[in-house]
């Protein structure tokens, strides 16, 4: 046997052993790819994707959501609306213990909503807004008080949305820069342990969770890797066992697919709903005619996108509302206004009446990866053949938030919203005028303001019957169609590629951004 | 004067007239990273979702961005000379403690990359050059030619196809193996640290390698022509004698300045190889920290490699003195 060759046995039978240590022999460390790196662990402050796949492990929601979408216990063992849908009675689970040792209580739940998340967190004022007071008559009763019904407010406590924090490491800090921060104490199934900057978060088993049994893995490790085709490659090399909010863009993952030991799955982004979508500055020529809007709209073939960028995963946008609302009535079919298939003729026509011929515009693209600089390439023709000429602007992050939301000096934007588990969570901010605030991201940057609009949102919001509430989601799906300040192209099916020995990684309807305390290695 | 006492006068004069290079460094790097639209603010409550104007108008109070530019640079400046880099927003740390976190990948990467290229790049031009125009030679030469034209990241991405993937001899990225949990100086994490630096070192060696190839063959050429190479086969000295004693040592000086020059350029190099290969050295915290405006800790980044540049520099000089006698330092 030559030297080389039995270097390199040596070293492959040492990555085996590494290997084998990794994943197989102690069965339960799962290691998950976290892109970009977080920028704290503060899901209080911060909505950031990758806090969200990590924070949820540790911290704990009221409710959790099942994967058909419906509220199940949590930290809350239950809960009760009166008739007048002003009171909601959270039971509290007792003897649940934070990762210090100790004792969960109301005050806890009280502190949390009153003073962070209704306050600092970027979701949690709107989610809140109805919120007046929250009474806690012992330690495992909370009672909020709310001003008007807020049938929404039920769908947004799980622990990704509205984690709740433990009152006596936080009081009397600043909120920002505490501890906590980097270091997360919570109730949840895994214990914050260590954070490598640059390489990995590592969390391990908490064995006193108040779940009995669970959870079922030892450790999760949050894995940083910068560059897309080594994510691949990782993963591919069961060096990482799961991936989620395309942390493995799809053309690899059309390829990893045909793998037996790899799994790809577009279930667990139903809380989410992201829709890409075109903004328009509707303050100014051209697009401050909604004839120049629909044109743009019906020139793009939006199945064109999603099969050829983003192979194949995604759905047309049928109105202002992702179907995904169609499980509580929300999304009206009949209401469903968008273009079907790209209309060329259509399109020239409406320009023509418009007097917006030969118009030449900027359009900016989201700057989350190149698929995005692909859809640009395509709009950029496919605007050309209803002879408006386009130039493509690119820029990174922070030159793209300041331009579109606090310069407004843009024409066209491409981006994507995610509209959350209830409209008024998630698309209500895009189209009312009271979210007309400069200097806010992902708001109204279109600026439109339409009062009609205006006074069917707040009623939506307040509306505790479901029926009467679709009626009002169905006026302002026609308003929207027939508007366009927006123009929704398609829902997006993000994908999460995972190896295919994990088990009940999806039973909550948050996916990726679930507890993971069921989760486990079947070999 | 002793030689001794000259070399450390003349440490001394450098390290004096570093002084005013780095402020000039720090200064210009400031105005030039405040030139970028959208500061640390809008990244944050981008990332978080949204944020209210005033909580945005908050913060910015709080990281003192709501100052006018010459105050922030005097501020920063003051600070700098009490050597404390300032604080790092977004990652909630000071500035210091995260770049000496990261400090160690890097030096590691860069010390075994500099090894690596420049003693092969050596001894490969070194046979280029004693071999000239036989096969060795244009075999040499058209191996430099092509790792020197070949892009870094594709490299990086062919050998984890080819090494991790198809081979399995190495793991595809990382520093170490993130489940295993090592102690720090334990023999297995010394271990599997090593395994998990051969792939980026090779990467990122091979562009230098090429270069450093094509110089010393180039340099012991040029030497070889030289009178002294002449007087010294008239002396009756054995060609072996000639080439490793006399050509070899002035032929090394044009290598070592190269090398030298380049190690600044070797952070920058290093951006790519540790992004490809998920090392979490400082060109990936610097590159992270751009796109997050965090222009604390991208400013300190700076400090230190415009530190590093002047140290090796320094030293190149004082190896040259050794290498040449009659290059004086003083």
């Amino acid at each position: 046997m030559n030297i080389r060759k039995w270097i390199g046995g040596a070293l492959a039978a040492a990555t085996m052993v590494a290997g084998a240590t990794a994943a197989r022999a102690e069965g339960g460390t799962l290691v998950m790819l976290v892109q970009p790196e977080p920028p704290s662990l503060a899901s209080y402050l911060s909505t950031s994707g990758p806090i969200g796949l990590m924070a949820p492990k540790i911290y704990e929601g009221l409710l959790d959501y099942d994967s058909d979408l419906q509220a199940v216990p949590s930290l809350a063992k239950s809960y009760d609306v009166s008739d007048d849908g002003k009171t909601v009675t959270f039971n509290l689970q007792k003897g649940v213990k934070w990762h210090d040792g100790e004792p969960f209580t109301s005050e806890d739940v009280k502190f949390t909503v009153l003073e962070l998340l209704s306050k600092i967190h970027p979701r949690g004022p709107n989610s809140f807004r109805e919120v007046e007071s929250i009474d806690i008559p012992d330690a495992h009763t909370a009672i909020f008080n709310l001003k008007n019904p807020a049938p929404y407010m039920l769908r947004a406590l799980s622990g990704y949305e509205s984690p709740i924090v433990p009152k006596h490491l936080l009081e009397g800090e600043d909120y920002r820069s505490a501890d906590l921060v980097n270091n997360p104490v919570g109730t949840g199934p895994f214990k914050f342990v260590e954070w490598k900057k640059g390489q990995y978060i590592r969390l391990d088993k908490n064995e006193d969770y108040w779940k009995e049994g669970l959870p079922k893995l030892d450790r999760i490790v949050g894995r940083f890797i910068p560059d897309a085709s080594t994510r691949t490659a990782a993963m591919e090399n069961g060096e990482v066992h799961y991936g989620a909010y395309g942390a493995i863009p799809n053309i690899d993952a059309v390829r990893l697919r045909e793998m037996d030991s790899i799994g790809v799955t577009t279930d667990g982004y139903g809380m989410i709903n992201p829709m890409s979508l075109i903004e328009f500055d509707t303050t100014e020529p051209p697009f401050d005619d909604a004839r120049v809007r629909k044109a743009v709209s019906l020139a793009i073939d939006r199945q064109f996108l999603i099969d050829n960028i983003w192979f194949g995963y995604g759905k047309p946008a049928t109105s202002a509302l992702s179907s995904n609302f169609g499980a509580t009535g929300l999304h009206d079919a009949k209401a469903a206004n968008y273009p079907a298939d790209q209309n060329v003729e259509a399109a020239k026509k409406l320009l023509k009446e418009a007097g917006a011929e030969d118009i030449s515009i900027t359009l900016d693209l989201i700057p989350y990866g190149e698929d995005w600089r692909r859809a640009g390439e395509y709009m950029k023709q496919a605007l050309g053949d209803i002879g408006i000429k386009v130039d493509l602007r690119y820029e990174d992050v922070p030159t793209w938030l300041k331009r579109i939301y606090a310069d407004y000096d843009f024409d066209m934007n491409v981006n994507y919203f995610y509209q959350l588990p209830d409209p008024v969570l998630g698309v209500h901010r895009h189209y009312g005028t009271d979210q007309i605030r400069q200097g806010t991201h992902f708001v109204n940057s279109s600026r439109y303001s339409n009062p009609k609009l205006d006074a069917l949102l707040v009623k939506g919001a307040q509306e505790p019957d479901a029926k009467k509430r679709a009626a009002i989601y169905s006026d302002v799906q026609k308003i929207l169609g027939a508007d366009k300040p927006v123009a929704n192209l398609f829902e997006m099916n993000f994908l999460t590629v995972f190896d295919s020995s994990l088990k009940d990684h999806d039973t909550s309807a948050l996916g990726a951004y679930g507890s993971f305390d069921q989760a486990y290695f079947d070999k | 004067m002793s030689r001794t006492a000259r070399r450390l006068r003349y440490v001394f004069k450098r390290l004096l007239q570093a002084l005013p290079i780095v402020l000039a460094i720090v200064i210009v790097n400031f105005f030039l990273l405040h030139m970028a639209e959208g500061d640390a603010v809008d990244v944050l409550a981008g990332e978080a979702g949204s944020a209210t104007p005033e909580y945005m108008a908050e913060l910015r109070a709080k990281f003192g961005l709501d100052q006018p530019l010459p105050v922030q640079l005097l501020v920063y400046l003051k600070n700098v000379f009490s050597f404390d880099l300032g604080y790092s927003f977004r990652h909630e740390m000071p500035v210091l403690d995260l770049v000496l976190d990261r400090f160690w990948p890097t030096l590691l990467l860069m010390v075994s990359t500099i090894l690596l290229a420049v003693g092969f790049g050596i001894v490969l031009g070194l046979l280029a050059a004693t071999g000239l125009n036989t096969w060795r030679d244009t075999l040499i030469s058209i191996f430099a030619l092509v790792t020197y034209a070949t892009p870094l990241f594709w490299v990086g991405l062919m050998f984890i196809v080819i090494f991790a993937l198809n081979l399995g001899w190495f793991p595809t990225s990382g520093m170490k193996n993130v489940a295993a949990f090592n102690d720090t100086w334990s023999w297995a994490n010394i271990k599997d640290v090593a395994h998990h630096l051969v792939l980026p070192t090779i990467t990122l060696s091979l562009f230098y390698l090429a270069l450093y190839t094509r110089l010393m063959r180039a340099s012991m050429l040029e030497q070889a022509g030289m009178d002294y190479v002449t007087t010294a086969r008239a002396k009756g000295l054995t060609e072996n004698r000639i080439m490793f004693v006399h050509v070899l040592r002035n032929a090394l000086l044009p290598v070592v300045t190269m090398a030298g020059v380049q190690v600044g350029a070797l952070i920058g190099g290093s951006v790519i190889v540790e992004s490809v290969f998920a090392w979490p050295g400082l060109g990936m915290l610097a590159f992270e920290a751009l796109f997050s405006r965090d222009l604390n800790l991208l400013l300190g980044i700076f400090l230190l490699s415009a530190l590093l540049v002047v140290a090796v520099n320094l030293v190149v000089d004082i190896i040259y003195s050794s290498l040449d006698p009659r290059i004086e330092v003083g």
